[in-house]
Order: C-alpha cells, then structure tokens, then sequence
C-alpha cells in the first residue's frame, strides 16, 4: 500500500473519532436536557392531576400528554384555565404557574393550570440560537432546574415541516416552522400533527370542562410592539380594559390592552375566543433575551433581563418598553404575571358572581419581588414523594 | 469589559482565524469552522460540543432538500431526459430571443417561487437551462449570473418568500398582503436580468448545437421527461390544496419521489447507487458549509457576535440604512442565511414602521435584496451551487462580474421599494 492512502486513512480516522467525541458529549447533553425531571410538588389546593389525553385520547403516549391540575373549591362556580409554556422558551409563564400549581388554594370554582402546553417545544433549544440547555431558580433550600425549551416541538417528536404551514381551519398560509408553534396551531386538528392535537386537545378540556377564562402566558421581546399588554378577544375586551386599569394604578406597575387580531391566526386569543365559549385572554412580559439585537446568549441574561445591546436599541427608540441597566428579572416577569391572573379572577368573579372562581394563597408583583420566585418553589426533598409529579 | 468591547474582541479573533485558514489553503467550510471555534474560545466558552453540534444541524433541512433534489437532477440528466429537453426546446425557438428568454426566465422563477428556495431553481431548471443559454453563445459565468440571479428571485417571488414569512412572523404581522409586491418586482427583474445580461446572445446555430448536444435515448418521450416533474408538484399542489387529508411529506421526500419516478421511467439503465454517490461527493462542499455555516451562526449568538452586527445596522442613521441596505442585507445573508430575517429583518422592519413607512412592501422590498447574499463569501451557497451546476471553470469572481449590473438594478429596485412603500401600498391587495 502506498504511503498516500494510509495517511489519508489515518486522517480519515482521527477526523471521524474526533467527530465521535464530540457528538457524544452533545448528544450526553441533549439526552439530560431532554429528560431533565422538572418536579412539582402540588399545593393544598390541587385537587387532581390529570392528563391532557383524558380530553382528547390520542395525545395518550406523545410528548404532549402533559398534566393538568386541577384545583377545586368546596363552593361551585365558574372555570379558569391558566396555560403555561406554550412558548417554553419564556420562562415567566411557567415559573407563574408553578406557583399556582404549588401554593393556591381556591375556595369558589375550579382552577385548571397545565404548565408546558407544549411539552415537546420545552424538551429542544433553538438550532442555531445558542440558548442555554436549562436554568436555575434559587430558593431558600437550593435551587430548582428547568428546561430551557424553544417556541417550536422538537423534530424529535413533529418532522418534516410541509414548505409551507396552511392553518387550520381558516387556510392562511404562515411560515412552515409554524406548524411545529403551538400559538399558530390553535384551534388544533384532531387528525392533525402532534402540535395541532395539542391545540385541538386543549379546546376539548376547555368545552368539556365549561371554562370561562383562559389566560395564556408569554414573553416577548421588547422590539414586539405587542408587549406588557393584555391580548384580549373581544369576549374578553371589558375583562382585560379593567384589570390593565387595576394593575397600573394599584398594582405597581403598567399593563396595556390590546385587541385579538381578526386576520392573524393560530394564535389563542383569536382561535380559543372564536372557537370556544371561553373569553380568551393572552398576557405578554417583556423577555430581552428574546430580543434580536441580544447580546451574550447565556443563563444569567435569562434571568436578569440585563443586556448592554438592547438597552443600546432602547436608547435609539426602537423598543417597545423601557430598560435600563437594571434589565427585566425574572422576579419582576414572574410577579407580573401571577398579579395579573389575580386581578383577572377577581374582576371576573365580581362580575360574575354565579361563575366566580376564588384563589388565595399566590404572591402578587410586590411580593415576588422581595421574596423572588424561589421562595414560593416548595423543597423536593421533603416533600412526600408520592405526591410529586413530573412535568 | 463591557459587551461591545467584548464581542468586537471575538469577532476580531474569529475574522483573524477565517483569514489565517484562508491563507493556510484551507477550505471555505473548515475555515468557517475555524472562526467558530477560535470564537467560542476568545469568547471563554472553551470547546462548547453542544453548540457546536446543535449549529451544526441548524440548515440539516437544507442540506436535505440539496441532496434529494440534486440527485434527481443527476437522474434525469443520467436518464437522458435533460439532453431530450435541452434539444427539443432549441429545435423550437432556436430563430426567437425574446420568447425563449421570457419561457427561460419563468421556468426559472417557479421552483423557487413553490419552495421559497433558490437552490431549488438551480438544482432543478439550472442545469437545463444553462445548456440552451449556452448554445447562444453566451459565456458560462455570465449564464450562471442569469442562473443564479434568477433564482434568488424566485425564492422571493410569492407564495413562499421566507424571508418576508420568517419576518412577518418575527413582528406579528400575518403573511397577507405580500402577493403583488413580491411578484411585480420579481417578474421585472427576472426579465430585465436575462435580457440585459442576454443581450449579446446569438440565435442559436441548431445543427452545430444538436450535432454536439448529447443524443437524448431513442425511447425517450416528453412523457417521461416530464412524468417526474409533474409527481413532484403534483406532491406540492396536493400538500397546498388538501392541506387537511393530504400527509406532510416535506420537500427532501417529495424529491425523492420525482427521482423514483425518474429511475422508474429511464429508457436506459441506470446506476442509481453510483449516482447517488456521486451525488453526495458533488455536493459535500456544500453540505460541509452549510453545517459549518450554522455551527458560526451559534457561536456568534452565544458570544454576542450576532447581537452586535445586529445592533450596529439597526442603530445607524435611517438615511444610512437607507443607503447601505444593498450591503447590510446580503452580508447578512451571506454569514446568517434564513437567519439573517429573524436577526436583521425583525427590527428592520420595525425600524420602518416607527418612522411610517408600509411595512408590508418594505418587507417585500428587502426580501428582493436578501437573496444577492448568497453569491458572496462566506457561505456562498448558491452562487457556488450555481457554478458547479451551470459547469463555470472560470475563477468565481467573473461570475461575480458578470451578474454586478442586473444585481446593482435589483438592490436599487429593493431599496427604493423600502424608501416609497407608502406610496406602494396599493399593491398590498392580497
């Protein structure tokens, strides 16, 4: 054998070796990311935990079969349903219903909470957009991790993309990585993908269960001109106009309203309002880490919202809300949004006395700011074990 | 150290590592992985394998759609098919420009247009078309300029322009309102590159063309030829249309078919596996720049890189963006691809519509401009593609030549749309 071919070889060799090595210490690393156990331990109020295939039997044994809890009062009345991680990548939202999940207890109607509508999207992050594969919550006895999640299901469980996504049922046409983004998807397809089973299964809890309000939690970039604002379908507009009045003159800070888009669809406050009895209401925090123009992509932007760019952007008047070097923390993304809900059961249950829904027991804006969202993490490991459930 | 200084500091690092692997002879695609990982370190990540392998797989659906499209190309070409168009289509319009040029230049602008992939034009009307431009005496970079500029049209021209969806998408706005403006400067531009860049073509001299033409199979029938190409938009026209009952197949699996359909209906016997070998060895300096290409997109975005190109071009003067949208757009494209909408195009966009501009034939308009990108280093994905297909063997740069004046149209085409969209915006009807 001529001495070229062997050195080739051996070239060949040491290239597909190293290629090896570093594909198994990324696929090491997206195997635990995918399977990070995300405990919660659910609060005196929970009453129930059930699955989202109990409403719609083919979700049985998919990424999506997510759980649902329900927290019942002793007195009857009305139904919320408060929906978390349709986008895991903003964390904030599901952060807030872990506290719900946790801490509330209600007193009058029923509460559902489902913390990762789109448990596929919170077990991959984005392809080519650096993010980190977790993060940590500190609390008074540690710390709890999290998947970090994308917008989109993860082609593990939904591939291939069509070359381009037709809603269902209206037949816009959007972007094709839309069909894998649970906010375009909705009112969902029975027969459909793994997304739009996901959609379509979370209108059958909501007829099936009778629920009156639905809040979808999200975050978005502050280039968004939709931001710190209440998307409101026009069941809802009198709802959503009183509780951003509430919020910004007692409830520290500024809560704007928006209307439901008529031609933009797939998303929850259009498709959940048009589709079902339910008023649908989608809540936006600001999340700089979403933004374009970020800069270092890593856990503590995150988590403190600080960048040094998007203030730059802020400073050239291209955002939609404020920043300055004290960033967006998650404390005050997390406090946002579970005062919000408060606000919103409480407007509701006062105008709708028959169908109220009463909660107590969750921290408003102020005091997840001073205690931070740790603090309202219960501790695993004293938790009776039998009692916890996974995400 | 504050952001800017740091990630200008590893964007010098990378810029300085791509340069020293260009003068060591390496490769476009390990230079590229090069700049990443010397980034990753100055950026004091170390050796991140779960960026670097999750950037890898960032355009793995292109690479995909490369593959299964160039392979039924190669099938048809090996089939004898390509040969019988190339040859039927001289034979009759070899005495008239002008209508050959407008048949070329549609042919052109619709795979793109069905697929939002200007790869896609190249990999499946390219080769066919560089053929007949040929025979007109045209030389081989400026056809591959016609190619090239054309089909980035076409992945522009409606109903798919990802550009303008992934945008759209970026900024809530819904992909309505984007059909005319999107055509209208598509279709001009289509036309005024192939005949500006055409125009010393001569009529083609037929019995020297098809005396040196390979001979089409005997047995070889229109029917045959085009049997493959109807499967696959037959495959697209039912995914569009039966949306609901029809199975998502995506793109890479409905090349597949038309290549099955090629193989299948051959009049000669074909070696399929030597093809398809021959087709991965065609194209792994793409495939290897694409993985490359994503693997420096994630770093960039880990270590800040990104965030600072995109604050820079956003936070200039709005007459400067103005005037430096024919170079923001296509660098852009050229380092980021795709992802140049999300990072450039969202607050761009938004840019526009704080100072009132319609934001719909803005959109339009730099979505014309984007697709210039991918002639220029880095990546060069397409323009490289284009050379291969269209079989340039002069240095890439004449290509680069040749196309300036029809790309220089199309950019001041773009850029005047961004600047009068409000004037424009009677196109947005649907």
């Amino acid at each position: 054998m001529s001495p070229m071919p062997t050195a080739m070889t051996m070239r060949k060799i040491v290239i597909a070796a190293l290629g090896a090595a570093l594909g198994a210490a990324a696929g090491l690393s997206f195997y635990q990311s995918r399977h990070l156990p995300e405990p919660v331990v659910p609060g005196p109020g929970v009453t129930a935990v059930k699955k989202l295939s109990d409403y719609f039997g083919p979700l049985e044994g998919t990424a999506n079969d997510v759980n649902v809890y329900v927290l019942e009062g002793a007195e009857p009345g009305g139904a919320f349903l408060v929906l978390c991680g349709t986008h895991p990548e903003e964390p904030a939202g599901r952060l807030a219903g872990w506290i719900f999940a946790e801490n509330a207890s209600v007193s009058k109607g029923r509460l559902f909470v489902i913390l990762t509508a789109n448990r596929s999207a919170s077990t991959v992050t984005r392809l080519g957009g650096a993010y980190p594969p977790d993060y940590t919550i500190v609390t008074p006895w540690g710390g709890r991790t999290f998947r970090m999640g994308d917008r989109w299901s993860s082609p593990l469980d939904q591939w291939p993309d069509p070359e381009v996504y037709v809603h269902y049922p209206s037949r816009q046409e959007l972007a094709y990585i839309d069909i894998r983004n649970l906010n375009r998807t909705f009112p969902g397809r029975p027969g459909g993908t793994l997304t739009e089973k996901t959609g379509h299964a979370i209108l059958e809890l909501i007829r099936k269960e009778r629920v009156d309000v639905v809040i979808d939690l999200h975050e978005a970039e502050l280039q968004y001109p939709v931001i710190s604002t209440i998307v409101a379908h026009e069941k809802g507009a009198d709802l959503a106009t009183l509780t951003s009045m509430m919020l910004s003159s007692e409830g520290g800070f500024a809560m704007g309203v928006e209307n439901s888009p008529r031609a933009l669809r797939g998303l929850s406050h259009r498709e959940i309002g048009d589709n079902s009895d339910a008023v649908s209401l989608l809540l936006e925090a600001p999340q700089p880490f979403l933004d374009a123009t970020r800069g270092r992509t890593d856990r503590a932007l995150l988590l403190t919202g600080r960048d040094e760019f998007v203030v730059r952007a802020g400073k050239q008047g291209l955002l939609f809300e404020k920043i300055d070097d004290a960033g967006w923390p998650i404390d005050v993304r997390v406090g946002r949004h579970t005062s919000t809900i408060l606000q919103i059961l409480e407007i509701w249950s006062e105008d709708n006395p028959g169908r109220a829904v009463v909660a107590g027991g969750v921290p408003r804006y102020d005091e997840v700011i001073k205690s931070g969202t740790g603090a309202y993490l219960k501790d695993v490991k004293t938790a009776d074990p039998a009692k916890i459930v996974y995400e | 150290m504050d952001a800017t200084a740091s990630a200008a500091l590893v964007l010098a690092v990378m810029v300085a590592a791509y340069i020293a692997a260009r003068v060591l002879k390496i490769s476009t695609e390990l230079s590229l992985l090069a700049a990443a990982l010397a980034g990753a370190l100055a950026g004091g990540a170390g050796l991140p394998a779960r960026h670097i392998v999750e950037g890898a797989f960032t355009y793995f659906d292109i690479v995909l759609i490369f593959v299964s499209a160039t392979l039924f190309m190669n099938l048809l070409k090996e089939s004898g098919g390509a040969a019988f168009v190339v040859r039927a289509i001289l034979r009759r319009f070899h005495r008239r420009k002008s209508p050959l040029f407008v048949l070329l230049a549609v042919l052109l602008l619709i795979p793109g247009a069905l697929t939002g992939a200007g790869s896609v034009t190249v990999l499946i009307m390219g080769g066919m078309v560089a053929t007949v431009l040929s025979y007109m005496d045209i030389p081989r970079p400026r056809v591959a300029a016609i190619i090239f500029l054309i089909a980035g049209l076409s992945a522009a021209a409606p109903p798919v322009s990802l550009w303008a969806m992934l945008t759209a998408a970026g900024v809530n706005m819904p992909y309505v309102g984007f059909f005319l403006p999107l055509l209208v400067p598509c279709v001009v531009l289509s036309l005024m590159t192939i005949f500006i860049l055409g125009r010393k073509a001569r009529p083609v001299d037929l019995e020297k063309a098809l005396e040196e033409l390979p001979q089409a199979p005997p047995k070889m029938t229109w029917l045959r030829v085009a049997a493959p190409f109807l499967a696959f938009f037959l495959l697209v026209i039912a995914g569009r249309a039966f949306p609901f009952s029809f199975p998502i197949l995506g793109l890479p699996l409905m090349f597949m078919a038309a290549a099955l359909a090629a193989f299948l209906l051959s009049p000669v016997k074909i070696a399929f596996l030597r093809t398809s070998r021959e087709t991965v060895h065609q194209l792994l300096p793409l495939i290897g720049t694409l993985t490359c290409a994503g693997i420096l997109v994630q770093i960039m975005a880990l270590t800040g890189v990104r965030g600072l190109i995109a604050i820079t071009t956003v936070t200039l003067p709005v007459t400067v963006v103005f005037l430096t949208l024919f170079l923001i757009l296509p660098v852009s494209e050229a380092v980021l691809m795709w992802g140049a909408a999300p990072v450039l195009g969202v607050p761009l966009v938004l840019l526009f519509n704080t100072i009132g501009l319609d934001p719909v034939v803005a959109l339009a308009g730099m979505s014309v401009i984007w697709p210039l990108g991918d002639a220029i280093p880095p990546t060069a994905i397409i323009g490289r593609l284009t050379t291969a297909t269209v079989g340039v063997k002069e240095p890439y740069g004449q290509f680069l030549k040749h196309g300036l004046v029809p790309a220089a149209l199309i950019a001041a085409a773009g850029t005047l749309m961004v600047v009068f969209s409000k004037k424009l915006s009677f196109l947005t009807v649907f």
